[in-house]
């Protein structure tokens, strides 16, 4: 599903991202990808998106050969992604359903598939009566809901977050959480960066520690103390 | 692409024209002050053309005979006017007898006494040919030069060559006119660039979030271009009804002064017959323009 072979990431600026990381994500797993500031996180996730790619070594997500990708399959690779961020990224004029159709308009859905999708993937995150609001109507914990019904309507393979609970306070945090795990146990892939170490605790998932762009430690079922 | 897709984004294109009012206000006006400056360069061309052409129609080929030519020698000459008549090569022509001219400096000159001494015998007769072509004028010239009647001093007038300076003029005044229209395009594909890359750097947010949901470039791009094309356009229909006032009024003014100046042969022409050739270049000029612009801009600014 998701493979780093031997995968270096060095910056323009000289900064190494990532070093030599070698990791396999299976397809249905739940995986935490934790480290401080600095550690690799968001090289990770932008090396999934190919919004950066590898200085050396190779990606692969989804089938797709990340790393030497021609430009016009980059729409295709992320169709099979759903991405999550944590300042949400929800367009102001457009209202909670605009926004989850946006996403399907974008790779030419039909208007019927529009209207049958949109209302399951509302309903699946708990917001079917907020289909009409406008997201400075909702409040942080909904609008993340809205942002998850986006990255979900397409149908993803792979579901990435990053910090997806960064701007929510610990009780919508975990019931986004919540909601990434019930998505998890539907069949999608999940790959969430984060800071959170109660959420990591309470989850019980696997869990990547990066340190300096280098895989510090790899645990099934981890916790946010492995890393030490 | 598909109808629907293609429907949505001109859709969004149109949006975006209507939500950037201030910037769009502003390239539309740069397309309206170039469109209408280049519409009165080329409606002056056009006009100095016709008029051109209208005058070389109107030239007429003078002959003057001798003053003693015999009759003859005059019946020669009749003979090869009347021959290239009936080739096609000259249109009409008239002759002005020895009589004739005598009583028109008469009359021109208003005073018996100027006359003194000259007599009708001393009057040459003329022939005034009107060409089909002016540019046959130069072989029949060398022609008639053979004829013994044709009075070599001057005798042959033709104003061709007055006419041709005047056109290598107009010419230069057409190199002139590209060059400015060059410049023009420039500066109108600038501007609208500067406008397209406001509106992609407004939407920054939009274009990122669709990139990561996957969008093709097109999808991407095309709403730029059509509110490039947009702009292009709606700048040469508002230039086209100014251009078409302007001219209008400045018909009745320059026309007005030909008129006093007796000058009547010359006129601008009417706006109507040019209308739908200026609308044609406006509108292609708006949308080349338009369409030129936004793509530099999108490629240039949408790194997707």
């Amino acid at each position: 599903m998701i493979r780093f072979v031997d995968t270096t990431k060095v910056y323009s600026n000289g900064v190494v991202g990532l070093r030599n990381l070698t990791v396999r994500v299976e397809k249905g797993e739940f995986v935490f990808v934790i480290g401080a500031s600095g550690s690799g996180k968001s090289t990770f996730l932008k090396l999934i998106m190919h919004e950066e790619v590898p200085t050396e070594g190779e990606v692969y997500v989804n089938g797709y050969s990340v790393h030497d990708m021609v430009h016009s399959e980059i729409p295709y690779l992320r169709r099979s992604l759903g991405v999550v961020f944590q300042d949400f990224r929800l367009l102001p004029n457009k209202t909670a359903y605009d926004n989850v159709a946006f996403a399907m308009q974008i790779v030419e859905a039909t208007a019927r598939e529009i209207r049958r999708q949109v209302p399951l993937a509302l309903g699946l995150v708990g917001l079917s009566k907020k289909a009409r609001a406008y997201p400075n109507q909702l409040s942080g914990g909904e609008q993340q809901r809205i942002v998850l019904a986006r990255a979900l309507v397409n149908n993803p393979a792979v579901l990435i977050a990053d910090e997806p609970t960064g701007n929510l306070d610990p009780k919508t945090s975990l019931e986004i959480m919540n909601l990434l795990e019930e998505i998890n146990q539907r069949g999608t892939t999940v790959v969430v960066a984060t800071h959170e170490k109660g959420i990591v605790d309470t989850m019980k998932k696997r869990v990547i520690t990066l340190d300096h762009g280098e895989i510090k430690s790899d645990v099934q079922k981890g916790s946010y103390s492995d890393e030490n | 692409m598909k109808i629907r897709t293609m429907k949505l984004l001109v859709k969004e294109g149109t949006n975006n024209v209507v939500k950037n009012k201030l910037m769009s206000f502003a390239s539309i006006l740069t397309v309206v002050a170039a469109l209408f400056f280049l519409g009165i360069i080329l409606l002056i061309a056009i006009n100095i053309t016709s008029n051109i052409e209208a005058m070389k129609r109107d030239l007429e080929l003078t002959i003057f005979l001798n003053v003693n030519a015999t009759s003859y020698q005059r019946e020669e000459v009749v003979g090869f006017i009347e021959q290239k008549k009936a080739a096609g090569i000259v249109s009409e022509y008239r002759n002005e007898t020895k009589e004739q001219m005598y009583d028109n400096i008469k009359k021109s000159l208003n005073d018996d006494s100027l006359l003194e001494g000259f007599g009708v015998e001393n009057a040459a007769e003329s022939f005034y040919l009107k060409l089909v072509d002016p540019n046959s004028s130069d072989e029949l010239i060398k022609q008639l030069s053979t004829f013994e009647g044709v009075n070599k001093n001057n005798g042959i007038g033709y104003g061709k060559d007055e006419l041709d300076k005047l056109e290598g003029i107009l010419k230069i005044f057409n190199y002139i006119v590209m060059a400015i229209l060059v410049i023009l395009m420039v500066i109108s594909v600038l501007l609208i660039s500067n406008t397209i890359r406001l509106t992609v750097f407004a939407r920054r947010h939009q274009i990122e979030i669709m990139k990561y949901v996957g969008a093709l470039d097109s999808f991407i791009r095309w709403p730029f271009i059509v509110e490039g094309l947009l702009i292009g356009f709606i700048g040469a229909v508002l230039s086209f009804i100014l251009t078409s006032q302007a001219y209008k009024w400045l018909q009745d003014v320059i026309n007005a002064i030909l008129l006093n100046l007796k000058l009547s042969t010359l006129r601008l022409l009417e706006f109507g017959p040019v209308a739908f050739r200026i609308f044609i270049i406006y509108s292609i000029f708006g949308i080349v323009i338009g369409g030129i612009g936004s793509f530099f801009s999108v490629r240039k600014h949408l790194n997707v």
